[in-house]
């Protein structure tokens, strides 16, 4: 059975990582409103930063600085918050979908320039030997996955604490009455702009924090690992999860990501390698299909309580 | 939403259940597959998986691993770094593969190696995947091999062929990934020292509707001929405005271009003045065997990037665990380089070769194989050399202009790097 | 070579012009950016090789690689196409829209119908590529320094013909003042009794002829597969919006602004950036006219 359990605990993980991912989704999209369909930027500049400072130095790339591991996670955050506030400055005032086409065409352009700039990001080739912590001490593959699992478990327990703190505190109550009516909440002398400015940001910081866990946990980072399929996935788990709602963003990150894994298995299950092409544009059907099938019957999510906020203030 | 949650659960296990109760038992033994059926290398991956499936008939025909038959596992990466990732994890941990072949971008096997097969141990096997880090600095641990030369090898004949046939002033055109960087950065060391020219270099993204612009941009630059680092179907994009807006005819090719979708694509009459490169699959019995068998099963073409390498590393593997003491990771890697022994007696492709080669392994004899690539010698990183050729077209048929043998290549090794 | 470069940018611009007219007046008049239009640019061009399969696409008139076939194959695959962007809007998109599902459910449930019509296209022809003509075309130079292949200024002037019909359409015949007035003002448009669902049902049958049509062009220069609208997407969503929603002359405008975008950058900085110039365009000009060129101020 170890290996099952070895292969669960690794998939624990990447269910943790995209969870990260998830909740900074939850706090601009659910409680905030705002429609990021960059989130894969983000990432990469967490998982970049985190790279770029933590890797063994190497003569033909400008960065790679061999520091400690939260050094890495501490910059990665630090990274990114930076250029959510200049996004967020720029995109700030954009409606709805033109928001979306805005913050995925700077994704878009983050990952060409991950891609093109290769003194610096290693280029096509990516960054690589970037170091896990811990992995010394830990030298066996279960070891550290369960090691890893443990501490992405603290990092994200942390986070779900925090926020929801946050969002029952004074600054929470702002957001969502702006979110409620946005009209009222100025009237009564609130800055949207400004909260809305630091939810971006805040949500942000979170994203580039996965980024950071993702290449200290894999130990590789190339620009292939930032196209806009990861914000499709981040979103659709948002979605089936419920937004608005922290524990439907963990859990949504568990049911979508547990769905293309599965998928994934039951297909070598049922159709045999001579047509695993078919069965593989299969897979991509249903995954499909499954999507839509969540949202018209539960369109509120999966964990299905009522949001926190309403919905009708998204329009 | 608890039924749901419950339901979802009880079938998940029992997926997992079940394989990992297979995995168990002695046979069959499994071997494990990443390859991207779907995304934006799908077209070329169709005939990879193709030859993979032809190798494990062999092996089947043959006489198995150990005395058991092999199932292959064959699952989708989708391009996707996390995906493919997953996907060995799950090979390697639920299914027990002792062993498996994938993939072909570097940046899902960047991923796979430095999360599965260096830390699990387990021996990787690509049949398509060249960027020359992965072998270079020691991340695998010696568990990933590849049955395909890096870009060096290409790169060096090819700046070897254009100064040969006196070609000036080429601009090239690089798909901007691993594979194209990689080679453009060994062409342009090989041809400075070989005294030709680079006029102008224009990295392309691929999957774009309409290429005009780079094509425009690199005529610009007045070039007298062109070489393309890329994939067929957007080559075929590449080559056709290449030419309706006027650009010189002598264009010099990458491997992947080395199939009949490329020169359809194109068109057979414009593609003349053209000359490409490939690793060499050495002209002999073993790789016509492996032609005659592939064109018989899939009723296509067996030529196309990949399909010959995908065969190859897929009988190396079950040679090798064939000969290695137990299907352990560090026992199987031990006898990868077992599979070419300088003393061998030469086995080749087939069912037959197979069957022959697992008896000399049953008496304790050394074998030599030479596969539908030709002699797979693994050097001390895991790479293979080889010799190289140079394909045109002609009449509408892909045909072998000349071959560079492994000396010759190994001569021009030493010229460029000294 | 920027004459080049102008006349690559407006061909690349027109096709994403037709395109870009769709998902301007969907997301305008349904509030919705249907993401999957992109899969009716690929499902019109593959409809009307359905028809070159049948008929051949005609041997070469004039200068063209063509003959009279390919048309009448892009004409029969814009009425299909039509159709089907109507088929698939009553199936899963009214569906939602009657629950008042939220805009984010709809933008998801579009990603779903992409995936399945994109893969189906997949099932049928799989992943090689096809070609409506083998014919290979050598540009002719209109200009010094600037080729352009006959096909092409065909497809301009077609477009352009396309484009002035469906203005006087729009302007003149009375759905198509209709559609105006959802356009720039819905519960308005009610109120004076136009008919929501008429002008809807209008909406997508252009709008599928136009992406038929788009896909057509895109499939004869020079090749289909079924990523062709998908490669497209974006830029066709950049035009729409920088152009400014529910304006015809904004998603032209908006097309060839980003057709030119891509070709012009790659005189200044390296094509690998190209392909990220539709989107710095429109955050550009969002900065400066948050509504879009030509859009209506919220």
């Amino acid at each position: 059975m170890t290996g099952i359990f070895s292969y669960l605990v690794f998939f624990a993980c990447v269910v943790l990582i995209f969870g990260v991912l998830a909740l900074g989704l939850n706090l601009q999209w659910g409680f905030t409103g705002l429609f990021n369909a960059g989130i894969v930027g983000f990432y990469a500049i967490g998982a970049y930063t985190h790279a770029i400072l933590t890797a063994a130095p190497q003569p033909q790339y400008l960065g790679n600085l061999g520091l400690p591991w939260i050094v890495g996670i501490l910059a990665a955050m630090a990274a990114t918050a930076l250029a959510a506030w200049v996004i967020a400055l720029l995109t700030i005032r954009l409606r709805g979908d033109y928001l979306a086409i805005a913050t995925f065409g700077i994704a878009v352009s983050i990952q060409l320039v991950a891609l093109n700039w290769e003194a610096l990001t290693g280029g096509s080739q990516g960054l690589s030997r970037i170091p896990k912590p811990l992995s010394g001490v830990f030298d066996t593959p279960l070891a550290f996955n369960l090691w890893f699992l443990f501490l992405l478990a603290v990092i994200v327990g942390g986070i779900y604490v925090a926020l929801e703190r946050i969002l029952r505190a004074p600054w929470g109550r702002v957001l969502r009455a702006i979110r409620e009516d946005e009209t009222a909440a100025v009237a009564l002398g609130k800055s949207a702009r400004r909260f809305r400015l630091e939810a971006f940001v805040l949500g942000s910081m979170l994203m580039g924090l996965a980024g950071a866990l993702y290449v200290s946990f894999i130990g590789f980072v190339s620009p292939f690992d930032f196209l806009p399929i990861v914000t499709f996935q981040v979103w659709a788990m948002l979605i089936a999860g419920g937004s608005g709602n922290n524990r439907g963003a963990l859990i949504g990150a568990l049911v979508v990501w547990g769905i293309w894994s599965a998928s994934g298995i039951a297909v070598t299950k049922v159709v045999p390698p001579s047509h695993a092409a078919q069965g593989a544009a299969v897979q991509v059907i249903l995954i499909g299909l499954l999507l839509i099938l969540v949202l018209l019957y539960r369109p509120r999510g999966l964990a299905g309580e009522a949001a926190v906020v309403s919905r009708h203030a998204a329009d | 939403m608890r039924g749901w949650i419950r339901i979802a659960v009880a079938l998940a296990s029992g997926l997992l259940v079940c394989a990992e109760a297979a995995a168990q038992a002695a046979c069959p033994v499994k071997i494990g597959g990443v390859l991207p059926l779907t995304g934006s290398m799908a077209p070329i991956t169709k005939k990879i998986a193709q030859a993979a499936e032809l190798a494990i008939d062999h092996v089947n025909q043959g006489g198995g691993i150990k005395g058991c038959p092999v199932q292959f596992i064959l699952r989708d990466d989708q391009g996707q770094p996390t995906v493919g990732v997953d996907a060995a994890k799950y090979l390697v941990e639920v299914e027990r593969v002792p062993a498996f072949t994938g993939t072909i971008s570097s940046g899902v096997t960047g991923p796979i190696i430095s999360s599965v097969t260096a830390p699990s141990k387990v021996v990787q096997i690509t049949c398509c995947s060249t960027a020359s880090p992965f072998t270079l600095d020691g991340r695998s641990a010696g568990y990933f091999f590849r049955t395909i030369p890096t870009s060096k090898t290409q790169a060096y004949a090819t700046a070897s062929e254009t100064t040969k046939r006196g070609l000036k002033k080429t601009a090239v055109i690089y798909v901007n990934t691993d594979f194209g960087t990689d080679m453009l950065r060994f062409y342009k060391a090989a041809l400075t020292k070989l005294g030709g020219e680079i006029v102008i270099e224009v990295p392309y993204n691929d999957n774009q509707a309409s290429y005009r612009a780079e094509v425009s941009k690199a005529l610009a630059a007045k070039p007298e001929s062109m070489l393309l680092i890329g994939f067929p179907k957007d080559a075929v994009t590449i080559v056709r405005e290449w030419l309706s807006l006027g650009g010189p005819r002598t264009i010099a090719l990458n491997n992947s271009m080395r199939t009949m979708d490329f020169v359809n694509g194109v068109g057979a009459k414009f593609v003349e003045d053209f000359f490409g490169m490939d690793n060499a699959q050495v002209a002999g019995p073993q790789v016509d065997a492996f032609n005659k068998a592939f064109e018989e099963k899939f009723k296509a073409d067996s030529k196309g990037p990949g399909v010959h390498t995908q065969y190859d590393a897929l009988m190396v593997m079950a040679l090798a665990m064939n000969i290695a003491k137990d299907l352990t990771g560090p026992s199987i890697k031990d006898a990868v380089r077992l599979v070419h022994a300088p003393n061998g007696t030469p086995v080749g492709t087939g069912p037959g070769e197979f069957k022959k080669a697992l008896e000399l392994i049953k008496a304790g004899k050394p074998i030599k194989y030479f596969g539908a690539t030709g002699p797979i010698e693994f050097d001390a990183n895991g790479d293979v050399t080889g010799p190289a050729l140079v394909w045109k077209v002609k009449d509408g048929q892909i045909v072998t202009d000349r071959t560079i043998t492994i000396e010759e290549m190994q001569a021009l090794f030493r010229r460029i790097e000294n | 070579m920027i004459g080049q470069a102008l006349a690559d940018g407006v061909l690349t611009g027109a096709i994403i012009a037709l395109g870009a007219i769709g998902v301007s007046f969907t997301l305008q008049i349904m509030r919705f950016a249907n993401f999957a239009h992109s899969e009716l640019l690929t499902w019109g061009a593959y409809l009307a090789l359905v028809f070159v399969g049948f008929a051949g696409p005609g041997t070469p008139t004039g200068p063209l690689s063509f003959g009279w076939q390919l048309i009448a194959a892009a004409l029969f695959a814009a009425v299909l196409t039509g159709v089907v962007a109507w088929i698939v809007d009553s199936l899963v998109f009214r569906n939602l829209r009657r629950r008042g599902a939220h805009p984010l459910t709809m933008v998801f449930a579009a990603f779903g119908a992409a995936l399945v019509m994109r893969n189906v296209v997949v099932l049928f022809w799989g992943h090689d590529s096809h070609f409506y003509t083998r014919e290979l075309q050598i540009g002719v130079e209109l200009l010094p320094g600037v080729r352009m292949l006959p096909d092409q200024i065909f497809i301009l002037g077609l477009t352009l013909v396309v484009v002035v019909s469906l203005h006087l359409f729009l302007t003149y015949s009375r759905t198509g003042m209709a559609m105006r007035a959802m356009a720039e003002n819905p519960q308005l448009a009610q109120v004076c009794g136009i008919e929501v669902d008429a002008v809807m049902r209008w909406t997508w049958i252009l709008s599928g002829a136009l992406a038929a049509l788009a896909g057509v062009f895109a499939g004869l220069t020079p090749q289909l597969h079924p990523e062709i609208g998908f490669n497209l997407l974006l830029a066709l969503f950049a035009a729409a919006i920088l152009g400014g929603t529910g304006s015809l002359a904004g998603a032209v405008i908006g097309g060839l602004v980003v057709g030119l975008a891509e070709n012009l950058s790659v005189l200044f900085i390296s094509a690998g950036y190209k392909t990220a110039m539709p989107f710095l365009v429109l955050l550009a000009v969002l900065l400066v006219r948050p509504q879009g060129l030509f859009g209506e101020k919220q």
